[in-house]
């Protein structure tokens, strides 16, 4: 058992990208170890989400035609969006925008655990953030389902712990992808 | 308590990072994003860590009603202050940028207007040495 002050992300993996015309989309897979109906509960329950996801939603997500505001957490100003559920098949299939934000999570029964993988639509010059943010939430999502939570880490939280700056380079150079957070004056691509 | 940072509605972040670095001259501070929000922020080469200025995008329709009400009553949305109006006004047209109104003399300072190109118009002023 690690307590979040112990807690370091492992190395960057399970990450692609895909382009399609101007749009860039990230795809992440994670092994968790526990059943699809439980990793669900975690993707759709507000009280579950507000355990690891970068975002607060006000009702359950659960149900196709559900419409709920998500709260961006972590952001430096208040961030509103409605989003409506448009895909919901428990405990495999999820679909909602989060903002201009195209989300698709699939869950498949993998060794009694899950293979969770999640489509997110993401401008290209945020693809290794964007990576390394969810990697950590991913992890924090983990510890959360095995009942020994360390605490939601996103936005500036994230970015502060050590293990975010390491993660982003790993991603970036997984990616080929600028650093976006570079001083003031950087080269422009 | 401290002002550290201003913000300006903006209808696109993309073409309001590259206006206000490449025609205006400053330099982008922050740029994070998380989900579908984006905080940027710019600030003056002049001030690295002076006060900075928010390129926010007007993604709701109270920002954009706003937005577009003192723009056509040519309500400047934002004011610069500079050393050198005159100057500054043959880089930024010389940068491509439309100006609404060159250096004019009023009361107590030198004032000219442009447009951002972002739904704003922004006034540069350089107050008169008294």
């Amino acid at each position: 058992m690690i307590d979040r002050e112990h807690y370091t992300p492992g190395p960057a993996g399970g990450a692609q990208i895909r382009k399609d015309g101007e749009k860039w989309t990230l795809i992440l897979v994670r092994e968790l170890r526990h059943a699809p109906e439980k990793v669900w509960r975690a993707l759709t329950e507000p009280a579950h989400l507000q355990e690891w996801a970068p975002f607060v939603a006000d009702g359950s997500m659960g149900t196709a035609g559900a419409t709920v505001k998500l709260t961006t957490v972590g952001a430096p100003a208040l961030h509103i969006t409605e989003t409506t559920v448009t895909r919901a098949i428990a405990p495999e299939v999820l679909e909602y925008n989060w903002g201009d934000h195209d989300m698709r999570w699939e869950l498949e029964a993998s060794g009694g655990g899950t293979r969770l993988t999640l489509w997110t639509n993401i401008g290209r010059r945020f693809i290794a953030m964007g990576a390394a943010g969810w990697h950590i939430c991913f992890d924090v999502l983990d510890h959360f389902l095995g009942g020994t939570p360390i605490g939601r880490m996103v936005g500036a939280d994230a970015v502060k712990f050590g293990g975010w700056q390491r993660l982003h380079a790993e991603y970036a150079k997984l990616f080929g992808a600028e650093s976006p957070a570079g001083p003031p004056n950087a080269p422009k691509s | 308590m401290k002002i550290k940072v201003t913000s300006i509605y903006v209808d696109d972040q993309d073409k309001a990072l590259r206006f206000y670095t490449e025609v205006l001259g400053f330099a982008k501070k922050v740029d994070f994003s998380q989900g579908p929000y984006r905080w940027l922020t710019v600030a003056s080469p002049e001030e690295p860590d002076g006060t900075e200025l928010q390129l926010a995008l007007n993604g709701n329709p109270a920002a954009k009603a706003y937005q577009q009400a003192i723009f056509q009553q040519g309500q400047p949305a934002i004011m610069f202050f500079t050393d050198d109006v005159n100057g500054d006004y043959e880089r930024i047209k010389a940068g491509g940028a439309e100006f609404t109104m060159p250096p004019t003399q009023v009361t107590g300072s030198t004032i000219a207007m442009l447009n951002d190109t972002c739904g704003n118009l922004i006034q540069l002023t350089q107050l008169a040495r008294w």
